[in-house]
């Protein structure tokens, strides 16, 4: 009998398009899965209302939880927001892995987000629109590598 | 008789819509590379909440989302005028942008407390979203406002240009008393209009753009008269403030500018109807 343990374990191999060190279920897209004898319903939280990854990803998870259940309905819903809140410590080092500085844990984005480079603090924000809507792009005044980190969404 | 959730479903997904398809016009041509990702990101999200509330419109009036953003006739789009405007100059945009985000914050704000809960989650998110906008907007009005000479001429004088359009904002919406008294406005575009006036009243009078109220038309009377029931009350509580230019888009009288935007948005969808993408 599948649980919903077993498919949020099959979730966990799903990565986001756009950071690919990063899983789903770590930055915590991942909001309920419901489970019956013929059929799965999972319920998604976009990161940011106008990701363009959006229907990758829902099709991405879809294609994870195909042979778990016959049918399988995959929809994203605006409750509850998603916040940085939801990210958990593997996500931190994947999204360090991948050159993007995780989010700080308070509001306050002008100081102290670290470098993934050199680790200094010494980085300043140098615009909040960044590749994707939840990056923004900043500069390491100690290494001097421009570098992107993660909206302080919350 | 139409749902009265319509009314304001339309006015705050069409002012979003619009708005983002305008700023989208930006992307390739704004003076640096940091910005043009600035403004076609915001272009980005305004465009992903139009869609957000569509989505819930679409249960209430029964058409697709698409259909709602791309199959309405010119006449049914319910944006205030100033979501329209064709861009002119960066200024000019900064100053819209600066007096819509304000605005939309206030309604947004007063939103979180409706009573219709599908709104009140999407509304949740756009505030969490709409803050990089707001703080973005600030950032350039004290830019400008500080700035050389000639950018704080020329953004002042588009703040003055636009504000009587970004007033009608807060046209009253249709059957606005009843959205008022089932608690799905919890307060109604007339406070939210002097909340607005207040907030932005404050930031301009600090940076010394007094003048861009003051420009607007004839102050208020507040002169005494009086009513049907022979209480005498000032007119202020009477009149409403009718935006001296710009109102009309929420009974979905457009200026000149919205045809050629809306013939270019939907050009795709009326080409190809049903087209998936």
């Amino acid at each position: 009998m599948v649980t919903a343990a077993h498919v949020r374990e099959a979730l966990a191999a799903v990565k986001d398009p756009e950071i690919p060190t990063c899983s789903i279920t770590d930055l915590g897209i991942v909001h309920d899965v419901r489970v019956t004898a013929e059929r799965i319903e999972i319920d998604l939280l976009p990161t940011f209302a106008g990701c363009p990854a959006l229907d990758v990803i829902k099709r991405d998870v879809e294609q994870a939880a195909r042979d778990l259940a016959p049918e399988i309905e995959v929809r994203f819903v605006n409750a509850p927001p998603w916040t940085i809140d939801r990210l958990n410590d593997d996500a931190n080092d994947a999204l360090k892995a991948y050159g993007i500085s995780p989010p700080l844990l308070q509001i306050g984005r002008a100081h102290n987000v670290t470098c993934p480079y050199c680790g200094s603090d010494q980085t300043v924000e140098e615009s909040a629109f960044g590749p994707t809507p939840c990056r923004t792009v900043r500069y390491c005044n100690s290494c001097r590598n421009p570098f992107e980190g993660f909206k302080t969404k919350r | 008789m139409s749902d009265p959730r319509a009314s304001l479903l339309f006015a705050l997904a069409d002012d979003e819509l619009i708005l983002g398809h305008r700023l989208s016009e930006w992307t390739g041509w704004v003076p640096y590379i940091e910005e043009d990702l600035a403004l076609s990101s915001i272009a980005q999200d305004e465009i992903a909440h139009a869609r957000m509330l569509l989505d819930i419109l679409s249960v209430i009036d029964g058409r697709d989302p698409d259909a709602l953003a791309l199959g309405r006739a010119p006449g049914e789009y319910r944006n205030a005028i100033l979501c329209e405007q064709p861009n002119t100059d960066f200024a000019f945009t900064l100053a819209c942008h600066w007096l819509y985000d304000h605005a939309d914050n206030v309604r947004l704000r007063a939103l979180q407390e409706s009573s219709f809960k599908e709104l009140r989650e999407a509304v949740a998110v756009m505030l969490l979203e709409e803050r990089y906008h707001l703080e973005h907007a600030d950032a350039w009005f004290r830019r400008l406002a500080d700035g050389p000479v000639d950018a704080r001429h020329r953004f002042g004088e588009a703040l003055a240009n636009a504000i009587g359009m970004a007033e009608a904002l807060f046209e009253p919406l249709d059957d606005e008393s009843v959205l008022v008294s089932e608690g799905i406005l919890p307060t109604g575009t007339e406070e939210w209009h002097d909340e607005w006036m207040a907030r932005i009243g404050g930031m301009l009078d600090e940076v010394g753009f007094d003048q861009v109220l003051t420009s607007q038309g004839e102050p208020e009377t507040g002169e005494m008269v009086p009513t049907s029931t022979g209480e005498i009350e000032s007119t202020e509580q009477i009149a409403r403030r009718v935006p001296s230019s710009g109102a009309g888009g929420r009974r979905g009288e457009h200026s000149e500018h919205f045809e050629p935007l809306w013939l270019e948005m939907t050009a795709l969808y009326r080409a190809h109807p049903g087209a998936r993408w």
